[in-house]
């Protein structure tokens, strides 16, 4: 066995192959061309670098309730085309939850024989359903629930464990399709995403941002928790295989990230100079290499380009959000996150983003309910009573995060009014992993498309259809969703308004 | 040393004042006392004694006949992009600067390892935000103070287009790209200091190499690792060229880019030169940084991360608390120190061994008493012949981390040793499967027979008969790794099998393992993929069984299997691209 591969005789030619493949960049570069001008109706020279409330915040985590009121400041950056909600676009959020709900006897025979109640599904369908007792937390905000739902995303028997409830689960449930399956491995529970999440194809959407964004979405994470290390288990946002968005969890950073930019504009100058040199290099790397690490390419120049053309986007005021009493606590977490979003959105900063509360198979102790195992556990040891007052604390915290989409501006208008915030979680149920009756949530009425408080049934009904209804309902033209056996072009018309 | 001689004498008028307690299980024996004292304190261990033993200690391994095996096909190159550690090292190294304070986009691990992630995921946009951001900043740290610039060039520059500018650039090009900076490259770089200083003055003179210097710590040639290899004249096999193979060497051993003296031989097409190349990894194989990169290793392939997610109700397990949490940590990485750098001596009494390295609070935990505890330094203690820990599988840190909160696992701990120690595949659940044990009924039953009913149920029996036999082994530790004979008065058997060996305790356990070749083949596999980026190829099978037949004729010395394998083909050679042909190689002289 002599002799390994041939290879071309180029790589003996010692001629340069720098500037042989512009194409990719310029793509990218045309995509984000840049408004120089507008930069100079920045103010002059007030560097806000000094402010920055991160060291603040973070001395905050763990803490025990202390009050913190941030003083509002006038100046921060918004593009020129943020606008009054009745205006707006809509927006997109992504809402994750860990573990499923309760079980019951609709997820299965055994779940059946523990004889526990469904506590989730309403007992009416319709408009201005009754709220079931664990969605009863969201009343106030009249969110729709779809029910009975489950993958019909097939999997492959090898590589073994694909259809692990964690790993299938959170990968249908956020892209409607299965995990990568030459990349699976269950012994390390090494896994990643065949495509985008959800929230990913609404913010890559051509007809999404009608202009460049300043972020194209947010990802931020609430617990800490994880089953898993693997990088691959820390993110619910992925733009494809081993493309993770991983979540902010400190919402110092975030703070920092969104609000605490310099408007310094011969600082913002330089650093457009630095980066324009930054991007001449990276286009040279191009025709090194091969096709996946071209991807990776790519995905860094989009980045370096988004992070470009911020730096000359025209700015206005942008009122950055008061930040209270973050005590650690989840739901006082998710709180401040929530206030952090809806800023974001309310300033024109993003219309996405993706909220894990907690992270896939979460083993979260949630001691504040006196449950003394993490979650993960305590849905296997089948702690029924524990996992139904895990979950309606979970929706507790969405409700609190729904809050800061909730207060009125000025025309009566709330950011619910404009947006679609999509709740869902990994699978049925975490006792036996059953993938039925997997839940579904959706917040807002997306600029008057959807109708609120509708309860939609569909007993063994395919999950992808709430996925292409989210889409649809975002007014984005997506002719069907769902993959390997999953694909659907139906939506839920109850939905609609 | 100084700080340690004087610990010493505060310790021993400690234990005077505080007659130490008889051990309870154990009691320090005369070798132990001696050694104490020669042992790592936080942050200061001492190193370079004479290896013990150059030969095989436990034996039990045969030799295999590497002449039956197959030629290596090597694998694909791999596109790194810099590990945290990678990069913070780095911006040490040639900087002299401190990153610490710096957010960076967390490391990914697929297959347990942050080379393999960064080989294959992509950064994301804040990400990317994180590089912008610590690269303006390091500018300016660097910038700030002339010496930085003095040490790197001995000159001081001007302008942006004297001497010193034009050897600045040079300098920190070398450095950072791991290559010298093409023509064009270095003309990219003139024009953009020119371009940003913004008068003749000195000062703004300097700003305009500031924005070179952060421009170099955003490219992704400085970012990403391109390493693809050369054919030569007369070999159609491509071999990594003397400044990747500097650059493989550096952040595999050195976790950092390559040093000036690996830059200066492979500037000179020396370093493949076999004696070269030997001597160079022994060179680096003794450093502070080489010994951090073992150490990530073990963590690394031992899973030893998930310690740090480890929760314990304290009410419930008295003295949980995270220094606990950290010392049992320490406790493995000194083991594993001890056997590699201070012994030099067979890897494999890692699970065999009956030492243990302990300082006051893991000691309280372990219920052993030391003459002179300290919660800062760790004494090694040789342990009583029956004693009941034995190796890693004995310490906390393994036991802990393969429990629940409430109880212990015999699965979680029997899955580890087949797939951590073993490489083997342990087939998971099959899809909706009862995975539940009925809960207690009536009388207080104990796990085990709980567990018993797993292997009843057929549908349960062909993996839980494989995982839970070597998993009951360690009953008789607690959910944080304590010892005890019974739970609600209920003695607890641990006895149990491996592949149908009958075992009585952890000790049986312990040396059948370490005498197992499956284990220092896993070993060598795991490195492989460490060093590699990647998982090996079908093609590499041959070279991991070569390797180990090193190891094994070595005897199973760590440093001997590294430095096998950074001078084996496997490292050394790359095949092509997995996917798209790609005909063009990188070549910096334009």
């Amino acid at each position: 066995m002599k002799k390994t591969h041939k290879r071309s005789s180029a790589n003996l030619n010692q001629t340069s192959h720098y500037n042989a493949q512009p194409s990719v960049a310029t793509r990218l570069r045309e995509r984000y061309t840049l408004e120089q001008n507008s930069k100079g109706s920045l103010g002059q020279g007030t560097n806000l670098r000094g402010l920055s409330r991160r060291q603040v915040l973070k001395g905050l985590l763990g803490g025990v309730g202390v009050q913190l009121a941030l003083p509002q400041l006038e100046l921060f950056s918004a593009p020129a085309f943020a606008q009054s909600a009745s205006q707006a676009q809509p927006f997109f959020g992504l809402f994750y939850w860990a573990n499923g709900t309760p079980w019951h006897a609709a997820h299965g025979g055994q779940q059946a024989q523990a004889g526990h109640p469904d506590l989730w599904t309403p007992n009416d369908v319709g408009q201005n359903y009754s709220f079931s007792p664990l969605i009863n937390p969201l009343a106030r905000h009249q969110v729709s629930v779809i029910t009975g739902l489950e993958p019909h995303t097939e999997i492959p028997g090898t590589p073994a464990g694909q259809g692990d409830g964690h790993m299938r689960g959170f990968m249908v449930a956020l892209t409607g399709d299965r995990p990568q399956p030459e990349t699976f491995d269950h012994s390390s529970h090494t896994l990643t995403a065949l495509r985008a999440t959800l929230d990913q194809v609404v913010a890559r959407h051509p007809d999404f941002y009608q202009e460049n964004p300043l972020y194209r979405s947010l990802e931020v994470g609430v617990s800490e928790a994880r089953f898993h290390g693997y990088g691959h288990w820390n993110a619910i946002s992925y733009n494809g295989p081993n493309s993770q968005n991983l979540p902010i969890l400190d919402p110092g950073v975030l703070y920092d990230r969104l609000f605490n930019v310099s408007v310094d504009t011969s600082e913002l100058d330089r650093r457009s100079a630095v980066l324009d040199a930054v991007l001449t290099e990276a286009q040279q790397l191009n025709s090194y290499l091969g096709q996946n690490d071209r991807i990776r390419l790519e995905a860094h120049l989009e980045h370096l380009y988004a992070l470009q053309s911020r730096l000359s986007a025209s700015q206005q005021a942008c009122e950055a959000p008061l930040v209270g009493n973050y005590s650690g606590d989840l739901i006082n977490k998710t709180r401040v996150m929530g206030d952090l979003i809806a800023t974001a959105i309310r300033c024109g900063l993003t219309r996405c983003f993706s909220l894990q509360l907690t992270s896939p198979a979460s083993t979260h102790i949630f001691s504040n309910l006196s449950v003394p195992d993490g979650m993960h556990k305590t849905c296997h040891d089948g702690h029924w009573e524990r996992v139904r007052s895990i979950t309606q604390y979970q929706m507790e915290a969405f409700a609190s995060f729904l809050d800061a989409f909730a207060e009125p501006d000025a025309s009566g208008m709330s950011l619910l009014d404009q947006g679609l915030i999509y709740g869902t979680s990994e699978y049925g149920e975490g006792w036996k992993h059953s993938v039925k009756e997997l839940p579904v949530l959706m917040a807002g009425t997306a600029g008057g498309r959807l109708r609120s408080q509708v309860h939609v049934r569909s007993a063994g009904g395919n999950l992808c259809t709430a996925q292409l209804s989210a889409l649809r309902a975002l007014g984005l033209p997506i002719e069907s969703f769902g993959w390997n056996g999953a694909n659907t072009s139906d939506t839920f018309g109850e939905l609609f308004a | 040393m100084k700080v340690f001689r004087f610990t010493f004498g505060v310790l021993v008028l400690l234990c005077s004042l505080y007659a130490c307690e008889d051990a309870r299980r154990v009691s320090l024996t005369e070798s132990s006392s001696v050694n104490m004292m020669t042992d790592l304190i936080a942050g200061e261990e001492v190193v370079g004694e004479t290896a013990e033993n150059a030969g095989e200690v436990l034996g039990g391994e045969t030799a295999i006949d590497v002449s039956q095996l197959q030629d290596l096909v090597p694998g694909p190159p791999v596109w790194s992009r810099l590990t945290q550690s990678q990069y913070r090292n780095m911006v040490s190294d040639i900087l002299g600067l401190d990153s610490s304070d710096l957010d960076l986009e967390p490391d990914t691990n697929p297959y347990l390892f942050t080379s393999i992630g960064s080989g294959s995921s992509s950064v994301s946009a804040f990400g990317v935000e994180l590089y912008a951001e610590a690269a303006f900043i390091l500018a300016e740290r660097y910038f700030a103070s002339d010496m930085n610039v003095q040490l790197t060039t001995g000159c001081l520059p001007n302008t942006v287009d004297d001497g010193c500018a034009d050897q600045l650039i040079r300098t920190l090009g070398l450095r950072l790209y791991r290559r010298p900076l093409s023509e064009s490259e270095f003309g990219r770089w003139q024009a953009l200091a020119q371009l940003s200083a913004t008068s003749r003055r000195q000062e703004d003179q300097l700003k305009g190499l500031e924005n070179v210097l952060a421009a170099m710590l955003q490219s992704p040639f400085v970012l990403y690792r391109l390493e693809q290899g050369m054919a030569s004249l007369d070999d159609e096999i491509h071999h990594y060229t003397d400044l990747e193979l500097a650059s493989r060497l550096a952040f595999t051993l050195q976790d950092s880019a390559p040093d000036q003296e690996l830059l200066n031989l492979a500037l000179e097409g020396r370093l493949k030169e076999n004696n070269v190349l030997e001597a160079q990894i022994d060179r680096l194989l003794n450093t502070e940084r080489a010994k951090a990169s073992i150490n990530a290793f073990f963590a690394q392939y031992l899973d030893l991360s998930r310690l740090k997610r480890v929760e314990r109700d304290p009410s419930v397990y008295e003295g949980f608390t995270p220094s606990l949490l950290n010392a049992m940590e320490t406790e493995v990485r000194l083991l594993v120190n001890d056997l590699v750098y201070r012994r030099d001596t067979d890897i494999r009494l890692l699970f065999s061994e009956k030492k243990a390295y302990l300082n006051q609070t893991l000691a309280d935990h372990y219920g052993i008493s030391l003459e002179q505890g300290s919660p800062i330094i760790f004494e090694s203690l040789a342990l009583p012949e029956d004693t009941v820990r034995v190796g890693f599988l004995g310490t906390a840190a393994f036991l802990t981390m393969n429990a629940h909160p409430t109880e212990t696992s015999p699965t979680l701990r029997g899955k580890y040793i087949r797939e951590r120690l073993l490489c083997q595949e342990v087939p998971p659940p099959p899809d909706d499967i009862d995975l539940n044990l009925e809960p207690e009924t009536g009388e207080a039953s104990t796990l085990r027979e709980r567990l018993e009913r797993h292997r009843e149920d057929p549908a349960c029996a062909g993996c839980h008969s494989f995982i839970d036999p070597p998993g009951f082994l360690f009953e008789r530790f607690d959910s944080v790794g304590r010892y005890r004979e019974s739970v609600n008065g209920i003695t607890l058997d641990a006895s149990g099998d491996l592949d149908g060996v009958p075992m009585s305790n952890l000790g049986d356990l312990a040396q059948h393992l370490a005498q197992d070749s499956r284990l220092s083949t896993c070993m060598v596999r795991q490195v492989y993929r460490f060093a590699l980026g990647r998982l090996e190829e079908e093609g590499e099978e041959s070279e991991i069984l070569r390797l180990h037949e090193k190891f094994r004729a070595q005897g199973f010395r760590f440093k001997a299997l590294i430095k096998a394998l950074l001078m084996s083909d496997g490292f050394r050679q790359v095949g092509p691209s997995t996917e798209l042909n790609n005909d063009n190689s990188f070549n910096s002289d334009e």
